[in-house]
């Protein structure tokens, strides 16, 4: 039934009214300041400076690696390939920091990432293989080209100057890392929504058939997707071996489900066309927060995943505009 | 009346939150009566039929059949008093064999102890496809047939209720036509004929003349109640006209007068265009403010012809050129260079993002043209003002710019689809049925709208299974018979071609 239709209006007051138009932003807040209360009663040491900044620092490579996701979930498909990205990319930041210098590191990272990102995007477009199963594949190459790199072993680097850079905090006290994961965000988030790229990259994912019609370069756009995606993925890499002083041959075995999670809570849907970055930073301050609270309040590492996994599933259940789903499958 | 009636709807009320779609609607259908329901998009026709077959429930209000009160909280229990749909957006599933499309939902009927008896499902349906002259395999996947036949099918599956239980059935068809060829629509207008006196029907069609052919009263809703009921021999087109858009009929409706005569240069120029098994050896031209209609039955490659000009199918042979520049065949990109517009006829596949604004929807096929100075940026500023101003200059019905298009009715979001390259500008302007699902009212202003873009030049092809429509609208007709152009039919203002003379080149 249309809405611009004559008819009785309900009195409806101006908060409940913006309240129901915002839904999908408003629930992950009240997820997130319902969290922080309840651990910062269970233990006071959590509402503290110094553990935002923990919690900040923690979760800055899940920021960047759920924004990665979320430029190839915006057009409708998927990259499983993030978490093996990050790890590969990593790796290789890692063996360059000491070959061709910090800067070099940083795009080796960053351009093996979206080098991947090209070779997943090409696939899908000219063998007509779903995304899910190019990155599914891609996802376990990288992982073998990784440990064929390393052995098993985690890669060192002497040259520390990307290392400090990452960890100092000469702002507020507030660490680079962070700075590097917001900025990062807010680069994405104006380029969805005031640059022509972005606006394709909804579109395709809202109607494919409608974007081709009104001239947007569909195969193209989604090639930029997956090279964005798997950048911003090596991106990731490079800052986790920056952190940690050290290329790990497991990276984060977390990490793809995580930000997969982190995108989906946030309120980008699975199937594209809604949502965008800014909804991804919300979602991963509540997987942050509600990981880093339960370390603090001592809850076994065991107790955890199933407390992160209860939590993802209600809040989905409860962000999810079901009205706009006649089905779920 | 010795009977009670067959379905009778008293003070039914329904609202979706502050929206209300049906304010206190009483109706009457008597057994074995056929019963016209037309109305705007938006007055409540849909809703209707929703609350009658169970999927939604009214707000207030009582629902009888035959004389018994009911209140459906799930199409199942419609159907098994009689009560079958068929629905404008078809809703059969493409991968299965007809008979389980038919009697899906019912399989119940069929099984015993959860095992399904499929020999008599596939007899049943056998039974009615033949007693419906319907020559198609009870066996056929559902997908592989065509367009109309899966139309036919959906009938079929309504009929069949009849024979499950032992009811007359109450069949409420809305817009079985609307996707139909015309002879299509005589099989199908012939079956309801045929069914006079074993089912009580509610016939939901814009098309005024359908109403006339086959039904007994005919009801017009408006804004959601029922603005008046007539029987047949006492409505005239314009009693129903002014009842269903609430103001005379105004005259001229395709706006004949304002026919442009004076014609300028050429802009579209079409050769020998073929798709092998599709059309064949294609030659027209269309000149600026000029209207083609292109008139054909389903697979008589009109559609293919539509979408070589504006870039989406690839033609074998043949060129298509604008303002004497060849268009690269297949490709969008080189058609769009050359400012080729085009209304898809599937809307909300082809035309517009359901999930997105008005605004965002607007604005996509020129964003290139709100960039702010040479920044790559996006101006917000821009894409409002040039948003609001269509939303103003076309009258789309809306509280803002940011209204989802899935929240809208069709016309109004046929009208964001127009205004969406008229932002852009188009030279050359492809119709695939732009009209299809309208109301009068919205159609109406959609004539409106193509005689002042001819007045600005703009060459149109106007494909289109409504004739009348194409009669009206177009200064000539192309004729397409499996291919091929049959005919080129003149349309001046003063005299118009007549329907039969267009359809006999079509069959």
């Amino acid at each position: 039934m249309s809405v611009t239709q004559s008819g009785t209006p309900a009195p409806a007051s101006k908060f409940s009214t913006w309240f129901f138009a915002n839904t999908a932003t408003i629930y992950p807040l009240l997820v997130i300041l319902a969290l922080v209360v309840m651990f910062a009663i269970m233990n006071p040491y959590f509402a503290t400076f110094n553990n935002f900044t923990n919690i900040g620092r923690q979760s800055s490579v899940l920021l960047i690696v759920a924004l990665a996701g979320t430029m190839v979930i915006m057009i409708g498909s998927i990259d499983l390939s993030v978490g093996s990205t990050v790890t590969l990319a990593g790796v290789l930041a890692a063996m360059a920091m000491d070959t061709v210098g910090p800067v070099g590191a940083v795009f080796a990272g960053v351009g093996v990432g979206a080098f991947i990102g090209l070779i997943n995007g090409g696939i899908m477009l000219t063998l007509k293989v779903p995304s899910f199963l190019v990155t599914l594949g891609m996802l376990s190459i990288l992982t073998g080209i990784t440990n064929t790199i390393c052995n098993g072993q985690s890669i060192l680097f002497n040259d520390l100057s990307l290392n400090s850079f990452v960890n100092s905090s000469p702002i507020f006290g507030i660490p680079n890392i962070i700075f590097i994961a917001l900025i990062t965000a807010a680069i994405l988030v104006f380029m969805s929504f005031k640059t022509v790229v972005g606006r394709h990259l909804f579109a395709i994912g809202g109607g494919e058939i409608v974007a081709a019609n009104a001239g947007v370069p569909v195969n193209r756009t989604k090639i930029y997707a997956f090279m964005l995606c798997g950048g911003l993925a090596g991106l990731g890499g490079v800052v986790l071996a920056a952190q940690v002083g050290a290329g790990s041959p497991t990276g984060i075995p977390t990490i793809l489900l995580d930000s997969i999670a982190a995108i989906v809570m946030g309120g980008t849907a699975l199937s594209g066309g809604v949502g965008g970055p800014q909804r991804t930073i919300l979602g991963a301050m509540v997987i942050a927060i509600l990981s880093n609270g339960m370390d603090v309040t001592g809850v076994s590492s065991f107790t955890q995943q199933i407390v992160k996994g209860a939590v993802i599933i209600l809040a989905v259940a409860s962000t999810i505009d079901r009205r706009k789903y006649p089905f779920i499958k | 009346m010795s009977h009670p009636p067959a379905l009778k709807l008293s003070n039914i009320c329904k609202r979706y939150g502050p929206v209300t779609a049906l304010h206190s609607v009483d109706l009457t259908l008597n057994k074995h009566e056929i019963l016209g329901l037309v109305g705007e998009n938006g007055a409540g026709k849909s809703t209707m039929i929703s609350v009658i077959n169970g999927t939604v429930r009214p707000t207030e209000g009582t629902l009888a059949v035959n004389g018994e009160e009911f209140t459906f909280g799930h199409t199942a229990e419609a159907g098994r008093v009689g009560v079958a749909t068929v629905f404008q957006e078809q809703g059969l599933i493409g991968n299965l064999p007809v008979y389980e499309n038919i009697l899906l939902g019912r399989e119940s009927e069929f099984s015993r102890l959860g095992i399904r008896n499929r020999a008599a499902m596939v007899r049943l349906t056998q039974e009615v496809l033949d007693d419906l002259g319907l020559d198609i395999s009870p066996y056929a996947i559902t997908g592989n047939l065509t367009f109309g036949q899966r139309q036919l099918v959906e009938i079929a599956k309504a009929f069949a209720l009849g024979r499950i239980y032992p009811v007359d059935p109450i069949i409420l068809l809305d817009e079985p036509t609307s996707a139909l060829s015309d002879k299509e629509t005589q099989i199908f207008f012939d079956l309801i004929r045929k069914w006079r006196g074993k089912a009580s029907i509610i016939f939901i069609s814009h098309h005024l003349s359908d109403v006339f052919e086959v039904c007994d009263s005919v009801v017009a809703l408006r804004d959601g109640t029922v603005n008046g009921r007539w029987p047949i021999e006492e409505a005239t087109p314009d009693i129903l006209h002014e009842a269903i858009v609430g103001r005379k009929r105004s005259a001229g409706y395709y706006k004949e007068t304002e026919q442009r005569e004076e014609l300028g240069e050429v802009v579209l120029d079409v050769q020998d265009v073929s798709i092998p098994g599709e059309i064949h050896d294609i030659t027209f031209e269309v000149r600026a403010g000029e209207i083609v209609g292109v008139a054909g039955v389903l697979g008589s490659g009109k559609t293919d012809l539509g979408k070589v000009i504006t870039g989406e199918k690839r033609q074998g042979t043949g060129s298509v050129r604008v303002n004497g520049v060849t268009l690269k065949p297949g490709s969008r990109a080189s058609a769009l260079e050359a400012d080729v517009g085009s209304i898809p006829s599937e809307r909300n596949v082809a035309g517009v993002i359901g999930m997105h604004s008005i605004e965002w929807n607007l604005t996509l096929p020129a964003l290139k043209n709100f960039k702010m100075g040479n920044t790559p940026f996006l101006s917000s500023k821009a894409q409002a003002e040039t948003t609001d101003w269509w939303i103003d200059r076309l009258k789309v019905k809306t509280p803002s710019r940011a209204v989802l298009i899935s929240n809208m009715s069709g016309g109004n979001a046929q009208k964001v689809v127009f205004a969406k390259w008229l932002a852009r500008g188009v030279k050359v302007f492809v119709l695939d049925d732009p009209c299809r699902g309208l109301d009068v009212g919205a159609k109406e202003e959609i004539y409106i709208l193509l005689r002042e873009l001819a007045r600005e030049g703009v060459a149109i092809v106007l494909i289109s299974d409504n004739l009348p429509e194409v009669i009206g609208l177009s200064n000539r007709i192309l004729v397409l018979r499996s291919g091929i152009i049959s005919a080129e039919i003149p349309a001046p203002i003063h005299s118009k071609p007549s329907e039969t003379s267009v359809v006999s080149r079509m069959v």
